[in-house]
């Protein structure tokens, strides 16, 4: 039994149908990759699973337990945490209130202590003052996920971590994340940074105008130069 | 000219009419922070626990004091009853229409008031402890009701500020009023926290109508009034600043009350043409944009 499934996954903002019939299972303790094009609907997906998408028609299933009607505090507290796309610290806490809130809104699970994510994250035991609007961009990104690990999550979902990082951020925040993945947790991540991606994964999804387009192992993508370019519009992962 | 002792006597009555004043605004602008609805029917809870207060007084002993308790619990109440009720469904709606719908119960508890109390005015007083007055020097006195009325008000500031920046739910309603999407996301049960923070909001409008009992003449429609003063404070403070209430209520009661020397009769005035003032100047209001 999969830890996450989705089957026959409708998706709707107001009027307009963005997901159909979309199908995705992830094992525990797998790291999966979901990938597709801008607008393909990564972040609907997530939204999807979290409950703030509007409307969803379809199964959805946590740990074998039909989870689409609750609402996104139960979802929440049944151990799927988000890193969303905009990242979302709280901009007039600080840094340290940013993770207090984490930890004190964890439930049913023993929290991570706070002195631990300053150590995986040197750069915020620095600005533990500072409101989150203050920080720079890669900045609010580590205290995203850092909030979100201090959570023990269950079920990670990552959505576009690198998104407007800089290279070097990037290396620290795939140092983060690869340490993160071989821990006892599961993820799914949303990346245009295919390589970033798939070199955290083993498998992967494609998905493109919000239908399911490919799945299989990250082994066997790599071989398929032609689906990146159909889907990604990016050249071949070496 | 105005002698320089009555200024002083009025510079004490403004201060007092800005404490009373501060209990109602307060609540107002912790619901709006927090909850981003502008609570019309604040007024009412005020009038709500001013009643309570009248009540608890003319047939308990010792009345007056269970009688603050019973007004803040009671107007609280009734806020969640009206939180749950109604304002939560609006919550995702245009402010117009939550506006409406917390008018709708100014309409509602003003009648219900008016039904059980009648129409006649109520008055009691203040408890024999409080009745003398204290000798500030050798020409000011201060009467001891007005100056605990003051006290209340600055201790309910202190309180505010003390559990929102250092309680773990003040952190939480804190993080919550600046992005509730993303506290969702986090596990935190938003609209209990609403529910919470409105049953607060509604039990310092409660305690301020019982507070203030003894200094008004009480009838059904004495949330109106007040109500208006609240809205005055909060747009001149900044809404959603408990700083800015907290000057905009003693200011607002200083110019009600020293203003009504310089321009005799005209005193009330002054506060809305300072607040026209302000959002002319500076529209996001003197302590605007300064959260808790
Ligand atoms: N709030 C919204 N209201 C209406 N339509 C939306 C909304 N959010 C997304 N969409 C539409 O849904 C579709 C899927 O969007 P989604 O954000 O899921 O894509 P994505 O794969 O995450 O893209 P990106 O890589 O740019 O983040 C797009 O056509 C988008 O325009
Ligand atoms: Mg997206």
């Amino acid at each position: 039994m999969s830890l996450l499934e989705l089957t026959d996954v409708n998706g709707y903002y107001g009027n307009s149908h963005v997901l159909f019939d979309l199908d995705l299972a992830v094992d525990r303790n797998e790291v999966i990759a979901l990938l597709g094009r801008n607008g393909a609907g990564k972040t609907t997906t997530l939204r999807t699973v979290t409950g703030t998408i509007p409307r969803r028609q379809g199964g959805l299933t946590f740990d074998g337990t039909d989870i689409s009607h609750d609402s996104v505090d139960e979802i929440s507290n049944r151990g799927i945490k988000l890193v969303p796309e905009e990242r979302r610290v709280f901009p007039t806490l600080t840094v340290h209130e940013n993770m207090q809130v984490a930890r004190d809104m964890t439930s049913g699970t023993e929290p991570r202590p706070v002195e631990e994510m300053y150590e995986i994250f040197p750069v915020l035991d620095e600005l533990r003052e500072n409101r989150g609007r203050n920080l720079s961009g890669g900045e609010q990104q580590m205290l995203s996920v850092a909030r979100a690990l201090i959570q023990s999550p269950d079920l990670l979902l990552l959505d576009e971590p690198t998104e407007g990082l800089a290279p070097v951020i990037v290396d620290d925040l795939y140092d983060v994340l690869s340490e993160v993945v071989e821990q006892d947790v599961t993820v799914l991540i949303t990346e245009q940074n295919v390589d970033f991606a798939l070199d955290l994964a083993e498998r992967a999804y494609i998905i493109d105008k919000g239908s399911n387009a490919w799945d299989g192992t990250v082994a066997e993508l790599e071989q398929r130069a032609d689906l990146l370019d159909e889907y990604l519009s990016v050249g071949a992962v070496e | 000219m105005v002698s320089q002792g009555l200024i002083v006597d009025q510079i004490i009555t403004g201060l007092s009419i800005g404490g009373r004043l501060f209990l109602i605004a307060v609540g107002l602008s912790l619901i709006f922070g927090v909850l981003d609805v502008l609570n019309f029917a604040h007024g009412a809870l005020f009038m709500i626990g001013a009643y309570v207060g009248v009540v608890a007084v003319q047939s308990l002993p010792g009345g007056f004091w269970i009688g603050l308790v019973a007004a803040a619990v009671g107007a609280g109440l009734v806020g969640v009853l009206i939180e749950i009720g109604a304002i939560r469904r609006v919550y995702d709606r245009e402010e117009l229409d939550q506006l409406l719908v917390t008018f709708a119960f100014v309409l509602i508890l003003t009648d219900v008031v008016r039904f059980v109390f009648g129409t006649g005015q109520k008055t009691i007083e203040a408890p024999a402890v409080f009745r003398g007055s204290i000798q500030l020097t050798s020409s000011l006195t201060i009467s001891t009701y007005r100056a605990f009325v003051i006290v209340v008000s600055v201790l309910t500031l202190a309180a505010i500020f003390l559990v929102l920046r250092t309680t773990n739910i003040g952190r939480l309603v804190r993080a919550t009023s600046s992005d509730r999407d993303m506290a969702a996301l986090m596990g935190v049960n938003v609209p209990r926290l609403y529910t919470l923070v409105f049953f607060v909001g509604a039990a310092l409008a409660g305690l301020g109508g019982a507070l203030a009992a003894p200094t008004l003449s009480i009838t059904s429609s004495l949330g109106d009034q007040v109500i208006i003063r609240a809205f005055v404070i909060a747009v001149i403070g900044g809404l959603g600043s408990f700083g800015g209430a907290f000057v905009g209520a003693y200011l607002v009661g200083l110019t009600i009350a020293v203003g009504s020397l310089v321009v005799p009769g005209a005193g009330e005035l002054i506060p809305f043409v300072a607040m026209i003032a302000v959002l002319l100047v500076k529209p996001e209001g003197l302590f605007g944009g300064v959260e808790a």
